[in-house]
């Protein structure tokens, strides 16, 4: 098989160390995890995110389609706002988790993740037959770039003459960046304040716009320090910030209340929706096991697969673990039993053969907001 | 970026990327090479033996972690822990900074040295042994 390539491979290819990632070429850093990291955490970075999905869903039953696929209530959306939403089988386990816009009446965009591309893609245009929209795969066609950080408005106010502080967190508004036609939604996987920037009209085998945006956002976030970040940091902003993987630490094997995601299912929407039923009926009896955050109290990075251990005996299984730089040690996310899943308790991984000690604390996020995050005391 | 690696001359290596160098009093510094802490990148911990530990030649004695990934380490001989780097507890870059030199990880008291030295690479071979793991 043949790995395939982002619309900004030829800046990664000089750049970056590449490494395989659900299929595409990516960078996994440029200079290193943990610079990369800090940059997002304490100035600004950019990330290319054109491996993920891009869906157009048009027409006059756009709304009532999505509304059926996805567990969130997409009714109450409003031109311009964007939603995180789950869409689940009818087991309740999750297809997919991503962040639905609104651009018009009629019109809503889809951000999928980088594996589901193919499957989403699928399973939309299965569901679509009964009603009228039009469903399209634009993934080729418009590149995606996240500048994020405390420094990202900033950063692409200079590229810019719209007033990038009128976008609040989770609208969009599609604007002209770096003399490009863009939408421009403020929204991110990292934790901190920053935007999405999709490129319209910009095809794979075409890639100059995209290039060329790219540079002038580099250029643009120099004076802050600004660094090109690969899916290193990427991972591990989102881990410190408590957000779920989708492939570790949900799928269709997990379903949102026990992945703590209850709040984005609408079991009173107003229309029905996949799942439903059984996502009632999980909710009524109570999760058996949630996703918790551990911190760790000895020295050792907890990874994916690792078994957790309470009381002598195995209680849960890490999903989700590295190393987290704001806090120099190891965290993970991963699912316990219930009655092992409460805040304080001490619980130990096992590490290859040795167990170390950590404790179950509040992972959403990790980090102090005052210190850190979109929520930040601002100077 | 560069796929060049600093093999020093005068030092023997394993296959799995350990170092050793022979110092005048007989013991051993131990640590990895150049082309170990650039495929591990930015090391963060290092899980290191007692002092006074047995080891024998080949195996594991502790491991080192990186952001990305965990390694472990092998013994390149048999011997006696007799001292360990305590500087690496607080500043595990070395191993990226400084392989060869700050970032030494163990000195051991070899057992069987001469003997045990036939398993291991000189420089020369072990930069072929490199070039071999990139077809």
């Amino acid at each position: 098989m043949t790995l395939r390539h982002t619309h900004l491979y030829d800046y990664h290819k000089v750049h970056g160390k590449i490494v395989d990632f659900s299929g595409f070429e990516m960078p996994v850093w440029f200079e290193g995890i943990i610079p990369e990291h800090n940059a997002v955490r304490n100035a600004v970075g950019i990330f290319d995110t054109s491996h993920m999905g891009r869906i157009f869903m048009i027409g006059h039953d756009a709304e009532a389609l999505l509304d059926n696929l996805v567990t969130n209530d997409v009714s109450r959306l409003e031109p311009m706002e964007g939603l995180y939403t789950v869409a689940c089988n009818e087991h309740g386990g999750i297809k997919d988790d991503f962040i639905t816009y609104r651009l018009a009446e009629d019109r809503f965009f889809l951000v999928p993740n980088a594996s589901n591309r193919e499957k989403d893609f699928n399973w939309i245009l299965e569901h679509a037959k009964k009603f009228d929209v039009k469903v399209t795969d634009v993934s080729d066609t418009v590149a995606m770039m996240a500048v994020q950080g405390p420094q990202a408005e900033e950063t692409l106010q200079k590229i810019t003459l719209e007033s990038l502080s009128e976008i609040r967190r989770f609208k969009c508004r599609e604007i002209i960046l770096g003399g490009y036609k863009a939408l421009v939604a403020r929204t991110g996987y990292t934790g901190e304040d920053g935007f999405e920037a999709y490129l319209w009209d910009t095809p794979l085998s075409t890639p100059s716009k995209a290039l060329d945006l790219w540079e002038k956002i580099l250029s643009a976030g120099k004076e802050f320090g600004i660094k090109p970040c690969g899916l290193g940091a990427r991972d591990s902003l989102r881990l410190e910030a408590g957000l779920s993987l989708y492939g570790n630490d949900i799928d269709e094997e997990t379903n949102p209340f026990e992945a703590r995601l209850g709040f984005v299912v609408k079991l009173k929407k107003r229309r029905p929706f996949i799942g439903r039923a059984s996502l009632a009926r999980i909710n009524k009896e109570g999760a058996k096991r949630l996703l918790v955050g551990i911190e760790m109290i000895d020295r050792g990075i907890p990874r994916h697969g690792y078994e957790i251990w309470r009381e002598g005996r195995q209680v849960g299984r890490v999903t989700s673990g590295g190393f987290s730089p704001a806090l120099d040690v190891g965290i993970a996310l991963g699912y316990v039993t219930k009655e092992h899943s409460e805040l304080g308790m001490e619980v130990a991984i096992k590490i290859r053969e040795r167990l170390a000690k950590g404790k179950i604390v509040k992972s959403h996020p990790f980090y102090d907001e005052a210190k850190y995050g979109y929520k930040r005391e601002r100077t | 970026m560069s796929e060049e690696y600093e093999i020093p001359d005068g030092l023997y290596y394993t296959e799995d990327h350990e170092w050793l160098k022979v110092l005048e009093d007989g013991t051993v510094l131990v640590g990895i090479t150049d082309y170990a802490q650039k495929s591990l990148h930015e090391v963060v911990y290092i899980e290191l033996p007692n002092v006074g530990d047995k080891m024998k030649q080949k195996e594991v004695f502790g491991s080192v972690e990186s952001v990305k990934a965990v390694s472990d380490l092998y013994s390149p001989v048999s011997g006696a822990v007799e001292e360990i780097n305590e500087e690496l507890a607080d500043s595990p870059e070395f191993i990226n900074s400084d392989p060869y030199g700050k970032g030494w990880i163990v000195k051991i008291a070899p057992k069987n040295l001469d003997e045990e030295m036939e398993n291991l690479l000189n420089a020369e071979r072990y930069r072929e042994h490199l070039e071999s793991l990139k077809q």
